[in-house]
C-alpha cells in the first residue's frame, strides 16, 4: 500500500511541483495519473522509491516512510520505468542490461538466468539477446526497459509515459501486460497523458493539476467530466465522448469499440 | 557537475552588472584573474577576494558565488595539501589554496552574468571562426540541459538498485559506468541530431550571417570599464609600491 499524506514538495529552484498531495492507493490497484505537463506526475511517482523526499507531509510504501529508507531497499518492492530508455541502457548485450538489477538486488545466478530468459521471451526480445541495447529501435528499447523492471518482480510497478514512441500494436500490448501485472496482484500506477490506451483496463484516474490532485475517481464515471478534464488539459477517450454525444444512451459509457458499434447498430434498429 | 551548475551557468538578472556590455563584463572579470595572480601575501589576497565579493553582491549573486566557493574548498584543500606536502611551507601553501577560489570567482561572475548569446557576441569581436564560437557556444548553453540527463539517469539507475555512494573510492568509480555511459552515449545522438538540424536550417549557406542583436558600448559602460582599469592600476601599484614598504 502507498499513502501520501499532505505531500508538498519544492524544487531547489523553488518551484512548488505538489501541493499538499493526500492520495492512498492501495495493493493490486490500477491507478492511471494524468494531467498536463508540469503538473507534478513525475515528482509524484519519484516520491514513491525515495529519489525525491517530500518537502513537508510523508510517503508511506507499506507502512515505511520513503524519508528514512534508501532508494535501493525501496527499489527492491517499487520498479520504476522511466519515460526515457536512453537514460538507463549501458551494457554491452540485452540480457546483460535485464541482469543488471538483479545481480545489485543479490539474486543467485541461476535465477538471473531463468528472469532474464522469461523477459526476453515475454517482450518478444529473444533475438536480441547478445545485442547492444543501444541499437535497438525505440519501441524496443522502451519494451526493454519494462522488462528489466518485471524481472526482480516488485510489488508496485510504475511506468512513466509508457505510450510515447509506440505504435498501436505496441500500445495494445501495453494493455496486456497491464492486465496481467493486474492478475498477478501487482499494483500498476501509469503515469500518462495518454487516457485512450487505458481506457480498456479501466484504472482508476487520478488527475493532476499544478501540483493538486483535483480529480480522483473510477475512470468510467471521472472521464465523463468534461470540465475537470479540459481544466486538467486531458482529452476524453474517443468512446466516452462517443458516448456523450448519443441523444439516446445506455447508462454506462462503452469500455470497447465492439460494444460502442453493436449498441449504436441496435439502436439504429439495423 | 552541481558545483558548475551554481556557479558556472547563467540565469537571467535585472542588476545593472547583469546589463553592463558583455564586454566590459570580460574587462572586468579579467582584471581580476589576472589581480589574483599578482598579489603575493595571502593579506592582500584577502582584501581581492573581498572585493570580488563586493562585486558579487553588486551584481546581486553573491549567494550563488558564495555557494560555488564552499564547492570549490574541496579543491582549494586538496591544493593546500599537496603544496605543503612539496614546498612544506604553510604561507604559500594558503596563497595558492586562496588563489584558485577567487580565480574560480572572477571567472564565475562573467559566465553566471552574462548569456549564452553575449557570449557569442564577445567571441565575434574577437573575430574568432564562426564554428568555434557556435561550438564553445552550444557547449555553454548545453550544461544545464546534460546536468538534467545526469540527474534522470542517476535516478533511473538508483532504481535498479544501484547504489552510488556506498562502498570504497574503486566501487564508487566503477559504480558511475552506468550512469556516464547513457550520458556519452546522449550526447553524441543529441550532437549529431543538432548538427543535422542545424543544416536543415541553412546553418553555413552564407559566410557571413547577419546576427538579430547589435551590441552598442553605452556611455556608462565605458566609463565602468575605465573605473576597473584604474581600480585594477591604483591596485597593482599599491601591491608592488606602497604596501611592501609599509610591511618593511
Amino acid at each position: 500500500m502507498i499513502e501520501f499524506r499532505e505531500v508538498s514538495f519544492v524544487h531547489q529552484n523553488g518551484v512548488k511541483a505538489l501541493d499538499g498531495v493526500s492520495l492512498r492507493i492501495e495493493s493490486g490497484e490500477t491507478v492511471a495519473v494524468v494531467g498536463e505537463n508540469g503538473a507534478g506526475k513525475t515528482t509524484l511517482v519519484k516520491q514513491v522509491t525515495g529519489l525525491l523526499k517530500p518537502t513537508s507531509g510523508s510517503v508511506l510504501v507499506d507502512g515505511e516512510d520513503t524519508k528514512s529508507t534508501s532508494t535501493a531497499k525501496l527499489s527492491r518492492k517499487v520498479g520504476v520505468a522511466f519515460q526515457n530508455p536512453d537514460h538507463q541502457l549501458f551494457s554491452e548485450s540485452v540480457e546483460e542490461e535485464m541482469a543488471f538489477a538483479l545481480r545489485n538486488f543479490g539474486f543467485a545466478p541461476a535465477v538471473v538466468q531463468q528472469r532474464v530468459a522469461w523477459g526476453l521471451e515475454l517482450f518478444g526480445l529473444e533475438e536480441y539477446r547478445k545485442s547492444s541495447p543501444l541499437v535497438l529501435s525505440g519501441g524496443e528499447k522502451k519494451r526493454l526497459t519494462l522488462a528489466c523492471i518485471l524481472a526482480w518482480d516488485p510489488d508496485v510497478v510504475i511506468l512513466d509515459e509508457p505510450t510515447v514512441g509506440q505504435d498501436s500494436i505496441q500500445k495494445e500490448k501495453l494493455v496486456g501486460t497491464i492486465g496481467m501485472l493486474r492478475s498477478a496482484g501487482k499494483t500498476v500506477v501509469v503515469v500518462s497523458h495518454d487516457i485512450e490506451f487505458l481506457w480498456p483496463v479501466q484504472p482508476r484516474v487520478v488527475v493532476m493539476k499544478s501540483g493538486r490532485v483535483v480529480g480522483d475517481g473510477p475512470a468510467r464515471t471521472l472521464m465523463l467530466e468534461r470540465g475537470l478534464l479540459e481544466t486538467a488539459r486531458v482529452v476524453q477517450p474517443q468512446l466516452v465522448e462517443l458516448y456523450q454525444g448519443l441523444k439516446r444512451r445506455p447508462e454506462e459509457p462503452f469500455v470497447d469499440p465492439l460494444e460502442a458499434r453493436r449498441w449504436v447498430e441496435e439502436a439504429a434498429g439495423r | 557537475m552541481m558545483w558548475l551548475s551554481g556557479g558556472f551557468v547563467f540565469r537571467r538578472g535585472t542588476s545593472a552588472y547583469h546589463k553592463l556590455d558583455p564586454r566590459v563584463k570580460l574587462l572586468i572579470s579579467a582584471l581580476m584573474f589576472v589581480t589574483t595572480l599578482l598579489v603575493r601575501t595571502i593579506y592582500e589576497l584577502a582584501a581581492v577576494l573581498a572585493f570580488f565579493l563586493v562585486v558579487a553582491a553588486i551584481a546581486t549573486v553573491l549567494k550563488r558565488v558564495a555557494r560555488t566557493m564552499v564547492f570549490t574548498l574541496m579543491f582549494s584543500a586538496f591544493i593546500f595539501v599537496v603544496n605543503v606536502v612539496f614546498t612544506r611551507n604553510v604561507e604559500t601553501s594558503v596563497l595558492y589554496a586562496v588563489r584558485f577560489v577567487a580565480i574560480v570567482v572572477s571567472t564565475s561572475l562573467f559566465f553566471i552574468t552574462t548569456s549564452p548569446d553575449e557570449l557569442e557576441q564577445v567571441m565575434k569581436t574577437f573575430r574568432l571562426p564562426r564554428d568555434v564560437v557556435f561550438a564553445f557556444v552550444t557547449a555553454v548553453r548545453f550544461i544545464p540541459v546534460m546536468m538534467l540527463d545526469t540527474i534522470q539517469i542517476m535516478d533511473a539507475q538508483k532504481s535498479r538498485g544501484l547504489e552510488l555512494d556506498k562502498g570504497n573510492i574503486f566501487r564508487r568509480v566503477r559504480n558511475m559506468i552506468p550512469v556516464l555511459i547513457p550520458l556519452v552515449v546522449n550526447s553524441v545522438v543529441r550532437s549529431g541530431e543538432l548538427a543535422e538540424a542545424m543544416e536543415s536550417r541553412a546553418y553555413g549557406a552564407v559566410p557571413k550571417p547577419t546576427s538579430l542583436v547589435e551590441y552598442h558600448t553605452s556611455a556608462r559602460d565605458k566609463a565602468v570599464a575605465v573605473a576597473a582599469v584604474v581600480a585594477f592600476a591604483l591596485g597593482a601599484y599599491s601591491f608592488y609600491f606602497i604596501l611592501p614598504t609599509q610591511l618593511l
